[in-house]
C-alpha cells in the first residue's frame, strides 16, 4: 500500500482524498488544534499504555551518553525528555516538528520539567530534512509517519540524515493481528475515539481524522519493504498490543 | 503488552516517588549524574540499566551477555542473584560474593555503591509531608493518632500472644511450660549421670571377672 500514487495529485487525508499540496495544510489545522490538549487525550485514548509503548521504543533505540538524536515529528516531547537525560550533557536531542503550536507546547513542558541544556527545537517537515547528511546515532518517529503526505520521501531523507551504524525507529499504528481484537479496535476508534474527542477537547473532527488516518496507514510488512527500498537494512518490526501498533527498527550501514 | 517495560515503568516510578519524599536525596543524585548501571538480577529474564541525572530513568536491556561485551553497556555491571541483593549494604562482604560466584562485578564499584548510598541514607520526614498537604495542627494531630493506635495495637498483640500461649500450655496442654521444660531437663541430666555410673560400675566388675582383659 504506497501511501502516494505516482501519477496522482490526490492523496488521502484520513479517508478522504485530498490534493497532494494540501494535506499538509490540513494536517498542520489538526495538530494546531489538538495541541493544548494533546497530553491528556493522549493518555486518555490509550488509557495510559503510549507511555509503554514508548519506554519500549526508548530501550531498543540503545541510547547512550553522548549520542546525537533526532525526534522527528517529536511533538509535546514524550521521546525527547527521556533522551535528553540518556545522552546527557556529551550529547544532543533535536525535537523536529512541522508544527509550531505542538513545538511551542513541548518546549513549554519539556523546560517546566527541568529538560534544558541538551535539547533543540527545529521546525521542519520529515520530507525535507535541514541537518547535514550522516549527522544523527539515533531518529525515531513516533505517531508521526502516517500524517506525512509522502512518506517514501521523508524515509529517504531520514537515512541521509541517519549516520552510518546509526538506527531508525518508527513507532506507529498498525494492523492488530487478532480478528476479535481487530472488530473491538475499529469500534473504539471510529465510536468512542471521536465522541472522547468532542467532549474532552471539543474537537470530534480532528480525532475523527486521526482514527481514519491509522486505517489508511501501511501495514507492518508494507512499512518494512518501503524502509528497505530507500535503503535501510536488517529492517525488523515488532507488535505490540497484538499489533495495535508496531515499532519498526531498520539501520544505515 | 511488553512487560519489561511495564516492570521497569514501575520501579523507576516508586524509586523517583521515594526520592521525591527527601529533598536532600537531590544532593546525593548529582555525585552519580551522567552515570550508568546495568543490574542483572539472575531471577529475572532481562537486565535493567539505571541512568542517573537529575532523577533515574530505568531501562530495560535484552542483551544478558553485555558483561563479557567491550565497552560494557554501563559505569559499572553487576550480576547477582535476589537474595545477594541485600547482602551488598555490607561492602566488607563484596570479594567474598564474588570468591563465591554470588556476585559478577565489572567497571566502577563506586556507581553502585553510590546507588545503594543514595537508597539506604533516605530520610523521609512524613510528618512534614503531610503537614504541607493538612497544614501543621492536622499532621501533628494524625501522628499522635497514629502513635497511639500503633501502642494500643503492639499491646493488644502482646496481650493476644500471652493467651495463645497460655491457652496452649495451660488448657489444651499442646505446649510444655517453661518449669515444666526445665525439670524435664533436670530429670535428663539426672538419668545421663545414673547411666554413667552403671556404666562403671559394670566395667568395674567386668575387670573383677575377668582380669585378662586388662591392657
Ligand atoms: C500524533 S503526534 C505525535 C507526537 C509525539 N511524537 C508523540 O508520540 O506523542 C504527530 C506529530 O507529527 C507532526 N507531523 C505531521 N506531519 C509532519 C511532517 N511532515 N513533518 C514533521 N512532523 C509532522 C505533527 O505536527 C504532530 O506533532
Amino acid at each position: 500500500m504506497s501511501d502516494n500514487p505516482q501519477h496522482s495529485d490526490q492523496t488521502h487525508f484520513g479517508f478522504k482524498q485530498v490534493d497532494k499540496n494540501n494535506k499538509a495544510s490540513m494536517v498542520a489545522d489538526v495538530f494546531h488544534s489538538v495541541a493544548a490538549k494533546y497530553d491528556v487525550m493522549n493518555d486518555l485514548m490509550s488509557m495510559g499504555i503510549h507511555r509503554v509503548w514508548k519506554r519500549f521504543t526508548i530501550d531498543c533505540s540503545g541510547a547512550r551518553q553522548g549520542h546525537k538524536v533526532l525526534d522527528l515529528a517529536g511533538g509535546t516531547g514524550d521521546l525527547t525528555a527521556k533522551f535528553s537525560r540518556i545522552v546527557g550533557d556529551k550529547g544532543q536531542v533535536i525535537l523536529a516538528d512541522i508544527n509550531d503550536s505542538m513545538l511551542k507546547v513541548g518546549r513549554d513542558k519539556l523546560r517546566d520539567r527541568g529538560v534544558v541544556g541538551n535539547v533543540e527545537y527545529v521546525q521542519a517537515n520529515a520530507e525535507a530534512l535541514p541537518f547535514e547528511d550522516n549527522t544523527f546515532d539515533i531518529i525515531t518517529i513516533a505517531f508521526g509517519l502516517r500524517n506525512v503526505t509522502d512518506k517514501d520521501k521523508a524515509l529517504a531523507s531520514m537515512y541521509r540524515v541517519l549516520k552510518p551504524g546509526g538506527r531508525l525507529l518508527v513507532l506507529e499504528f498498525s494492523k492488530p493481528t487478532n480478528d476479535m481484537l481487530s472488530k473491538a479496535y475499529d469500534m473504539y476508534s471510529f465510536h468512542v475515539l471521536p465522541k472522547m474527542g468532542q467532549l474532552v477537547a471539543n474537537d470530534g473532527g480532528s480525532y475523527q481524522y486521526l482514527a481514519e488516518s491509522i486505517r489508511m496507514h501501511p501495514d507492518q510488512d508494507t512499512l518494512k519493504s518501503m524502509m528497505e527500498t530507500v535503503g535501510f537494512e536488517q529492517v525488523t518490526y515488532h507488535n505490540l498490543t497484538g499489533g495495535i501498533v508496531a515499532l519498526h527498527r531498520g539501520f544505515k550501514f | 503488552m511488553p512487560t519489561p517495560q511495564l516492570i521497569s515503568a514501575l520501579v523507576e516510578t516508586s524509586i523517583n516517588g521515594v526520592l521525591a519524599l527527601d529533598a536532600k536525596s537531590h544532593e546525593r543524585l548529582k555525585g552519580l549524574s551522567g552515570k550508568r548501571l546495568w543490574v542483572h538480577v539472575r531471577e529475572l529474564p532481562w537486565p535493567l540499566t539505571f541512568c542517573f541525572s537529575q532523577r533515574i530513568d530505568v531501562l530495560v536491556d535484552s542483551d544478558i551477555e553485555a558483561l563479557s561485551e567491550t565497552p560494557l553497556p554501563a559505569d559499572c555491571c553487576l550480576s547477582l542473584s535476589l537474595t545477594t541483593l541485600p547482602l551488598l549494604q555490607d561492602s566488607s562482604q563484596i570479594t567474598k560474593l564474588i570468591k563465591q560466584d554470588k556476585l559478577e562485578l565489572m567497571g566502577d564499584i563506586h556507581v553502585a555503591q553510590g546507588f545503594s548510598q543514595l537508597l539506604s541514607e533516605l530520610n523521609i520526614d512524613l510528618e512534614e509531608k503531610l503537614s504541607s498537604l493538612v497544614g501543621d495542627v492536622g499532621a501533628r494531630l494524625t501522628f499522635q493518632r497514629l502513635g497511639a493506635v500503633k501502642t494500643a495495637v503492639t499491646k493488644k498483640a502482646h496481650y493476644i500472644k500471652t493467651i495463645i500461649r497460655d491457652g496452649a500450655i495451660e488448657e489444651k496442654h499442646i505446649v510444655a511450660s517453661p518449669i515444666a521444660i526445665a525439670h524435664f531437663c533436670d530429670e535428663v541430666n539426672m538419668l545421663r549421670s545414673d547411666v554413667e555410673r552403671l556404666e562403671a560400675k559394670l566395667s568395674l566388675l567386668e575387670h573383677q571377672v575377668n582380669p585378662s582383659t586388662d591392657d
